[in-house]
């Protein structure tokens, strides 16, 4: 629980350290923060659960469909991680969700005072958020991602193929994703201040509107380089790939800086 | 013992703490909330921050912990702008708003918070919430607190990195007898170990009992910033009864006299001394049955400042009278 922040600090050293200790210190708030909540820890109960119940039924779904009469629904045998990951499209709004609560449960509550009373550089406030939501929500993504394979697994029985090297894979781009687009959702967070319009916008906008807009062919290419679309096609999950796995990650990285950068220019000119 | 468990080696600050705002203005689109206060808020005195409410107040503390951006002018804590600061925690320490705080976090790991965001030992926590008395419930999520037990949670978050200065908004808010006791001897002793203490208040009477100076605004704008003792003693009357009293009101007035003839022929001379009347009197040779020396009232002169800055008077309650 404790976030390496330097406790043995003499006094009177004000002046004199680096920009580090700074953000070390910021990153240990932040930290702090994070794991006394309770809604934190049933966030991530939520989510295990949520990713073992998505990733036993995408398998199931898959068995049934190569089981019953119909021929024209056969997937075959399919990759037993790739089904497992599959499921983010639901299961990424746990952590999105907690996420965004960082900064809109602290605007809503005036929290966010009290924050900026304690650290008063702005930027450096958002930066020990993201790097908090980063070092929580991946290692998480490769837990949910284990689990998700088993249950999986599990489901598949004989119609999944598994291999180590895809495993690791699909899970390490499944784990990325997730720490990219809660970061992305940080952003946005920070731009909008209220826990409900910013949950919205992330499902709009991962969900909603990239199916929306799949449809015409003109907002096609719009659609294929939204941040979630373009997390798929770098997962390898996407239904007909536009581009590279890597330009998926490319592009998604962008949206994310472009996030947050945007988030920090607003935060640091807005009254608290 | 002081009252505030240090955690420097010295009982004295080695910073003198001080508050600088220069022409320090905040305009909200049309309104103007604070209008180019210039002020100097000194070390080792409790400095009572009074005006109406919506005088802007709250918005000139906010401004000073960087919270609002001025729209002109500036704010300086120990000559540095709050956002410099490394460890601002440890050079000011501000109470603000008392329920600004997630109220489902332990009341400790909210304090544990702030300790790591300045580097402070996780010890000093439990001194402080041993010194505001909240070390029974330290694992009681902050929403169930009671008002009192916020403010003093408040409390203990400025006093956690043992600062210079202090702000506290309207810290008695909420406090039973006991805690505005307290509070007061707080403020005082950290004035007495030589910290700066901003406080605004409401409460006449409590600031008349703690506050060395008065900044008084009204309407953004500064009304008074002098020494209480000068603020209350400026309105200094002295009540006189005389048998010859419309004579008497003659010769004070032809001395300069500001005199005031009541309905009973009592008279009232604003700003003068018991000494200057008494001694006019005899050079007159008019006897007197009373001379008394009435001092103002924290609160009558507070009146008589802000009684053109009230922005949200009432009317006068009228209760129906009923047969
Ligand atoms: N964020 C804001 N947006 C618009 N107006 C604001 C904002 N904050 C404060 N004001 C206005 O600025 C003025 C000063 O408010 P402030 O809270 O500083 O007063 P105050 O002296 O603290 O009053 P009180 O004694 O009631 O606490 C008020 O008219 C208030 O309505
Ligand atoms: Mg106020």
């Amino acid at each position: 629980m404790s976030g390496g922040g330097d406790m043995n600090e003499g006094r009177g050293m004000s002046g004199g350290m680096g920009k580090g200790g700074g953000m070390r210190n910021a990153f240990a708030a932040e930290w702090t923060k994070l794991w006394s909540l309770r809604s934190t820890w049933w966030a991530l109960a939520i989510s295990m659960g949520l990713m073992t119940v998505m990733a036993f039924t995408v398998g199931r779904s898959v068995v049934d469909n190569n089981t019953n009469a119909q021929s024209g629904d056969d997937q075959g045998i399919v990759s037993v991680s790739g089904t497992a990951i599959s499921s983010v499209d639901l299961v990424q709004f746990v952590p999105v969700a907690l996420a965004i609560l960082m900064v809109t449960g602290e605007y809503a509550s005036g929290m966010i005072r009290p924050t900026f009373t304690w650290v008063p550089s702005r930027g450096r406030v958002l930066a020990a958020k993201a790097l908090v939501v980063t070092s929580v929500v991946i290692p998480l993504g490769v837990l949910l991602g284990v689990v998700g394979t088993v249950a999986a697994g599990f489901a598949l029985g004989d119609w999944g193929r598994f291999s180590w090297t895809d495993a690791t894979s699909d899970i390490l781009a499944f784990a990325l994703y997730l720490g990219l687009v809660c970061v992305f959702a940080l952003g946005v967070a920070t731009l909008l201040r209220s826990t409900a319009g910013t949950l919205t916008t992330a499902f709009l906008g991962l969900m909603a509107l990239p199916m929306l807009l799949m449809g015409p062919a003109a907002s096609r290419p719009l659609a294929e380089n939204l941040p979630s679309s373009a997390g798929r096609t770098f997962m390898g999950i996407a239904e007909d790939a536009p581009y590279r796995g890597s330009i998926g990650l490319a592009v998604l990285v962008a949206w994310t800086v472009a996030s947050l950068l945007f988030g920090r220019f607003i935060l640091v000119r807005r009254d608290a | 013992m002081p009252i505030v468990g240090s955690a420097r080696p010295g009982p004295v600050p080695s910073v003198v703490g001080m508050i600088t705002m220069r022409d320090l203005t905040k305009r909200f689109g049309e309104r103007t909330a604070v209008d180019g206060l210039t002020l100097d808020i000194a070390s080792g005195k409790v400095t009572g921050f009074l005006g109406p409410n919506g005088a802007g107040k709250s918005t000139t503390m906010r401004m000073v912990l960087g919270l609002d951006r001025p729209s002109a002018g500036t704010a300086l804590v120990n000559g540095r702008p709050f956002a410099e600061l490394r460890h601002p925690l440890r050079e000011v320490g501000a109470l603000l708003d008392a329920k600004a705080v997630h109220p489902g976090r332990s009341i400790r790991a909210h304090l544990l918070a702030a300790a790591r965001s300045n580097g402070l030992p996780g010890r000093r926590v439990d001194e402080v919430l041993a010194l505001v008395g909240l070390e029974a419930v330290a694992r009681r999520r902050a929403g169930t607190l009671s008002l009192g037990m916020g403010q003093r949670l408040g409390i203990a978050g400025a006093l956690l990195g043992d600062p210079a200065v202090l702000m506290f908004d309207e810290p008695v808010n909420g406090l039973d007898p006991d805690g505005v006791l307290w509070m007061r001897r707080l403020m005082r002793s950290l004035a007495a170990e030589g910290r700066t203490v901003f406080v605004s208040s409401h409460l006449m009477s409590e600031m008349q009992l703690t506050a060395d100076r008065l900044v008084v605004i009204g309407r953004g704008r500064l009304l008074a910033d002098a020494p209480m003792a000068e603020v209350v003693a400026s309105g200094t009357r002295v009540r006189v009864r005389s048998p010859r009293a419309r004579e008497l009101a003659a010769f004070l007035t032809s001395a300069g006299l500001d005199v005031m003839v009541g309905p009973d022929g009592e008279l009232t001379v604003s700003d003068a001394s018991a000494e200057r009347v008494g001694t006019l009197a005899h050079e007159a040779g008019i006897p007197l049955f009373e001379l008394t020396v009435r001092q103002r009232s924290l609160e009558e002169a507070y009146m008589e400042l802000t009684s053109e800055s009230v922005e949200f008077g009432v009317a006068e309650p009228r209760v129906e009278a009923r047969a």
